[in-house]
């Protein structure tokens, strides 16, 4: 998984710089051993299965019988075996496709940053149009106070 | 086999006579040879005892079948005793024969030509078939539980794995997850990790050093869901505070967002793996984010820390420690920045004194400007003087944070409108910059509260504000203007040939601006204040423009809005005719018996019932030697005479009175 790992992100770079030959290359390789291993697990468990299935024949001899007794457990680990290899392909795929997958990425980060951007900008002026705001209501409200009746009255006396 | 146990002797290797002849010649027995000797042993050995003995047991045996079926009901034998003995049986027929091969095949001579297994019975066949059959489905139920058993692990692996995967592609979608290429890696744990650390922030130079918190190790908790473990307390968070001479402020506390130190693991019920799921990836961004601001406060600090040691900054380190700095930014005024866990500061939250809360942060507009007494007076000083820690916190963090993913970045940013004149480009910088701002703030709620109080009490003034919206410099005007009545009175009272003339000025500024610790003040219409202190205030400036102190600043505003009232009356005097004389703070009539008849300004910015109260003195040719000794406090003085706190219009028919009584004007 290592390996697979290894040459995803190697595979990746390149492409995130532009296709060259030589990833495209590797990336067209790294499919078809993919797709070889898969072939080669599913045909393992058909054919494991296709034997388990042909050892269900009742034979004269007891000796054959125990020979095929063994015979269906050894197919029946098989086909596990290639189960389970099957599933840690799939971890392989998942895996590379975490660390390949630049193009949604990249889409998703520059649609965030145009988000934020956005954001910060809607933020400054909603703090422009605050301040202007508390400039204005400061203005107007000492402009009401200084002409209140309070103060009015208060010049009145003494 | 039975007790009885034949045995076939052979006879004495003597030569035994066979025959005499007449001729008594005798004859013996041929000599058998060795190979000969051995067949006839063989041959000697006879099965017929056990084929006779098969025959009697097969009679027995149905003789017991017989005998077993009439007394079935009674007694009930051990079902596989009957099986146990025919295996003994065929145990020892097995051994014998097998005894007897071997024999055979150690003798070279003989070999066994063939062996004949004896035909079997239908009911033999149909046994063998049925146990093989039984075994096999045996075996065929075997291999459908260990399919089972595979199947249900395999699909909670991939259970497992769907929600680690989905859930560490939903994290990727905002956070850069890195995998470590080490080929031992504990089981369960595929070496995934995330990465906060901006590497395109900093230059080649490397000025800062990645934190402990930069990579975070993504693991699996018992579901098997993506879980990430942190240590408590590895979560910090920058504080900032006041520390002065009045008020006690100590280590308060700011912002502490409740997030948690470190990611619970889902243990919902079964049914609710949806929900837990998503939780759980909130949760991590929560966390997450939280590292992310740990981070950040980190990199203020030490950039706060490297521009405080920095001898060119000029700034005044009074206390340095490991995560605590202290700067010195005014006299008796010191601020602190430090890092504490944030676990602590979400405790201190909840114990802080109520006393702190107030005298950390209490804006000045809560301030009661109608009726002051003096001990509020002196204890809001001290309250309202502090900027808020949040907002100089914010503040803090935000110049940095411009300088650290702005400048650096060489990216332009729109926020920068608020701050024209940002000082130079680098920590030391932006430190200097932060403390002038701060000591900036505390000078300007001084001169904002003396500007208030004198307002306050002076009835015809007004204060007016200018937001600079610049961090370093404020800026208000005390605004005076004439009431529309008097202006209309004004106007009624002046001679004909002198309404023509230009209107009496009815509005008069001052302005008071302060830029970092400095006060100026530019005002229109009076001689020059500081002319005051050299003895010569004749000069007379139609705009002087002057810098003073905050402890002077109550005494010039007042000084300069009594001129400018003086130079109003002088010059409503003038405008109905009469010759005044004006003197900073003294309009001045000549009578016609010679005596001089003035109107004195006073100002005093203690006076509680008001700051700018006025006298009436007379003054003949020989008062000029009294002067030295007349009691300036004695108001009941022939030649002085207390007015009172008067207003404008008050002011007004003073001096028509003055007027009339020297005589001239048009009435």
């Amino acid at each position: 998984m290592n390996k697979a790992g290894g040459i995803a992100i190697g595979g990746g770079g390149g492409v995130g710089s532009g296709p060259t030959t030589s990833a495209a290359a590797a990336a067209a390789q790294k499919q078809k051993a993919l797709m070889v291993r898969v072939e080669t697990d599913i045909a393992n468990i058909v054919d494991n299965f296709t034997h388990l299935v042909n050892a269900a024949r009742i034979n004269d001899t007891p000796v054959r019988n125990s020979q095929e007794a063994c015979t269906m457990d050894m197919r029946a680990s098989r086909m596990a075996q290639a189960a389970d290899s099957l599933l840690k392909l799939v971890s392989e795929l998942k895996q590379t496709a975490i660390f390949s997958g630049f193009a949604s990425l990249n889409d998703h980060v520059d649609q965030r940053i145009g988000e934020f951007t956005q954001l910060a900008e809607k933020t400054d002026s909603l703090l422009a149009r605050v301040g202007e705001e508390a400039a204005a209501s400061l203005k107007e409200l000492e402009t009401h106070y200084y002409s209140s009746a309070q103060r009015t009255t208060q010049t009145l006396e003494p | 086999m039975d007790g009885k146990l034949e045995m076939s002797l052979d006879k004495l290797p003597v030569k035994r006579l066979e025959s005499i002849e007449e001729n008594g010649f005798e004859r013996f027995p041929t000599d058998i040879g060795y190979d000969e000797k051995q067949v006839s042993l063989i041959r000697r050995i006879d099965f017929g005892w056990a084929v006779e003995k098969e025959d009697e047991e097969k009679k027995q045996k149905k003789r017991q079948k017989k005998s077993s079926r009439e007394s079935s009901s009674t007694t009930t034998p051990w079902p596989w005793k009957n099986m146990v003995e025919n295996l003994h049986l065929a145990h020892q027929e097995l051994s014998v024969i097998i005894d007897l091969i071997n024999t055979v095949e150690a003798n070279d001579a003989v070999t066994v030509a063939g062996m004949t297994r004896p035909k079997p019975l239908p009911n033999e066949i149909l046994a063998d078939l049925a146990v093989s059959t039984a075994t096999k489905l045996q075996c065929y139920r075997n291999l459908g539980k260990y399919f089972k058993q595979s199947a249900k692990a395999l699909e909670q692996q991939v259970a497992r794995e769907a929600r680690f995967y989905g859930a560490l592609i939903r994290l990727q979608q905002n956070w850069k997850v890195k995998r470590q290429r080490v080929a031992a890696i504990a089981p369960g744990n595929e070496g995934f990790m995330i990465d906060l650390f901006d590497n395109s922030l900093y230059d080649s130079v490397a000025v800062f050093q990645p934190s402990s918190l930069s990579t975070i190790r993504i693991d699996h908790n018992s579901d098997g869901m993506l879980a990430i473990n942190l240590p408590s307390k590895s979560c910090h968070s920058l504080l900032f505070g006041f520390l002065s001479e009045h008020s006690n402020a100590g280590p308060k506390k700011s912002n502490k967002s409740k997030t948690h130190g470190s990611l619970e693991n889902p243990s919902k019920k079964p049914e609710k793996e949806s929900l837990s799921d998503n939780e759980c990836v909130k949760d991590t961004h929560l966390l997450l984010r939280k590292v992310h601001q740990t981070i950040f406060d980190e990199q203020v600090f030490e950039m706060v820390n490297r521009g405080a040691v920095n001898q060119s900054s000029g700034l005044n380190v009074t206390g340095i420690q490991e995560n605590y700095v202290q700067l010195c930014i005014g006299p008796g005024i010191s601020i602190y920045v430090s890092v504490v866990p944030s676990d602590q500061g979400d405790q201190a939250i909840d114990s802080e004194d109520p006393e702190n809360l107030e005298s950390a942060a209490v804006p000045s507009d809560s301030f009661d400007g109608v009726k002051l007494a003096e001990e509020k007076h002196n204890s809001l000083t001290k309250k309202t003087s502090f900027p808020n820690c949040i907002t100089c916190e914010i503040y803090l963090k935000q110049i940095f944070h411009e300088y650290i993913f702005v400048e650096a970045k060489g990216r332009p940013f729109s926020t920068s409108t608020r701050m024209p004149g940002q000082p130079a480009n680098d920590g030391s910088g932006l430190l200097s910059h932060f403390c002038l701002s701060l000591s900036h703030r505390i000078i300007s709620n001084k001169v904002l509260m003396e500007l208030e109080n004198v307002v306050c009490r002076v009835p015809y003034l007004h204060l007016i504000s200018h937001p600079t919206w610049h961090s370093r410099s404020s800026a208000w005007t005390i605004y005076m203007k004439i009431p529309p009545s008097i202006l209309h009175a004004s106007s009624q009272a002046r001679t004909p040939d002198i309404q023509n003339m230009k209107n009496v000025k009815s509005e008069f500024w001052t302005k008071v601006m302060v830029r970092d610790d400095c006060i100026n003040i530019e005002a229109e219409g009076a001689p020059n204040v500081v002319g005051l202190f050299k003895d010569s205030s004749d000069d007379i400036c139609s705009t002087n423009k002057y810098d003073c102190n905050l402890d002077d600043l109550p005494v010039i505003i007042l000084q300069q809005v009594a001129s400018q009232v003086i130079r109003w009356l002088h010059e409503e005097a003038l405008a109905v005719g009469i010759k005044a004389n004006r003197d900073f703070l003294c309009l001045s009539f000549e009578l016609e018996q010679g005596e001089i008849l003035s109107l004195v300004a006073h100002v005093d910015p203690e006076d509680i019932q008001g700051c700018i109260s006025w006298l009436l003195t007379m003054e003949d040719s020989f008062a000029e030697e009294k002067k030295l000794h007349m009691n300036i406090a004695d108001g009941a003085s022939e030649y002085r005479k207390f007015l009172g706190y008067l207003p404008l219009d008050v002011l007004y028919s003073t001096l028509m009175d003055l007027v009339s009584l020297c005589g001239g004007g048009s009435h």
